[in-house]
């Protein structure tokens, strides 16, 4: 592969998945078919208001499904990974396995 | 992203799908109750002399359990937060299959029960025995959770109607000696519902505490 195509790989990944914390977020949903808040919260280590703009943006894009609601008298956020966000994510992965793949050899360091 | 954050990415998948388990397929604690309830069912069902206190104690019990289950699996194993396992489409025909054929059961003991005097027995027989169509499509989704859950209900049914299932070795089972040999079969099964509950409560001991130093280490994204 010519440096210019591996270039237009790495162009080609999906910026809206290749985010590392959408990225966690997106790959803990694909596993479960419902996920509450706050396991993210605990699986990712990133803040509340982190969290809810990285969800937000994934919802924006019609990757993930928001569902809010009430249990009691506190309020309960489930998310839901869509068709399009499971392919969003396998694209993503595949491609990216692909511009590893043709990555060089690091250098040995010499002594 | 680095080969070190694909393999942090997969053991995050690996611990939600674990974590998830407890939502559905695997019942801890749970499972090791239900497991008890079914044994003590059994013998106390097979061997104790009827009375309302017994009748109403078996009748309890699959509701207690029940409740008991749920309260387990919100507060104590999915105490992080809510993560509704994804059931394959094998599971989900096969949890289907179960309660459908528990829907015909009843119909079918409906039908035959027409001409049983009408009374306190033959409704509550039938009530607890409707009742486990919606307990079973909700509550019973794993193998043995059905089989031993189903048990829990039959035995009540039938100890409300003043029977029980024989247990082995006693007069009642010399007198029906195939039936005492298939109500055998679910303590056994609890005794393995037993085992899987306390392999499946040590696994979540472990899940635990990798969840509780996730956020501790910092090792979020």
């Amino acid at each position: 592969m010519s440096g210019t195509s591996r270039i237009g790989e790495v162009m080609a990944l999906d910026r809206l998945v290749h985010e590392p914390a959408r990225l966690l977020i997106l790959a803990v949903l694909a596993n479960a078919r419902e996920v509450e808040f706050g396991f993210l919260e605990q699986v990712s280590g990133l803040s509340k208001g982190n969290l809810s703009s990285h969800m937000s943006k994934l919802e924006a894009g019609g990757l993930v499904e928001v569902k809010k609601s009430f249990r009691g008298k506190r309020p309960l956020t489930e998310l839901r990974i869509t068709a399009a966000g499971r392919k969003a994510l396998a694209d993503y992965r595949q491609r990216l396995a692909a511009v590893m793949q043709e990555l060089p050899e690091a250098p040995t360091p010499r002594k | 992203m680095t080969a070190f954050d694909e393999s942090r990415l997969h053991e995050l998948e690996t611990l939600t799908r674990d974590y998830a388990r407890y939502s559905r397929s695997a019942g801890g604690l749970a499972s090791v109750l239900g497991g008890l309830c079914c044994i003590a069912s059994y013998l106390a069902g097979g061997l104790l002399p009827s009375s309302p206190a017994l009748r109403i104690a078996l009748v309890a019990l699959p509701l207690a359990w029940l409740l008991a289950k749920q309260v387990l699996a919100r507060r104590y194993y999915q105490r992080f937060g809510h993560v509704e396992e994804q059931a394959t489409a094998t599971v989900r025909r096969t949890h289907a299959f179960c309660v459908g054929v528990v829907l015909l059961v009843a119909v079918l003991v409906t039908v035959g029960t027409r001409a049983w005097p009408f009374g306190a027995g033959k409704l509550g027989y039938l009530a607890l025995l409707w009742l486990l169509v919606p307990a079973s499509w909700f509550w019973l989704r794993s193998p043995l959770e059905f089989f031993v859950g189903t048990f829990l209900f039959c035995q009540a049914a039938v100890s409300w109607a003043g029977f029980a299932y024989p247990v082995v070795g006693t007069t009642a089972a010399a007198a029906n000696p195939p039936m005492a040999l298939l109500a055998l079969l679910f303590p056994l099964a609890a005794l393995l519902f037993i085992g899987t509950g306390m392999a499946d409560h040590r696994r979540f001991l472990a899940l635990r505490e990798r969840l509780a130093h996730l956020r501790d280490a910092g090792d979020g994204a």
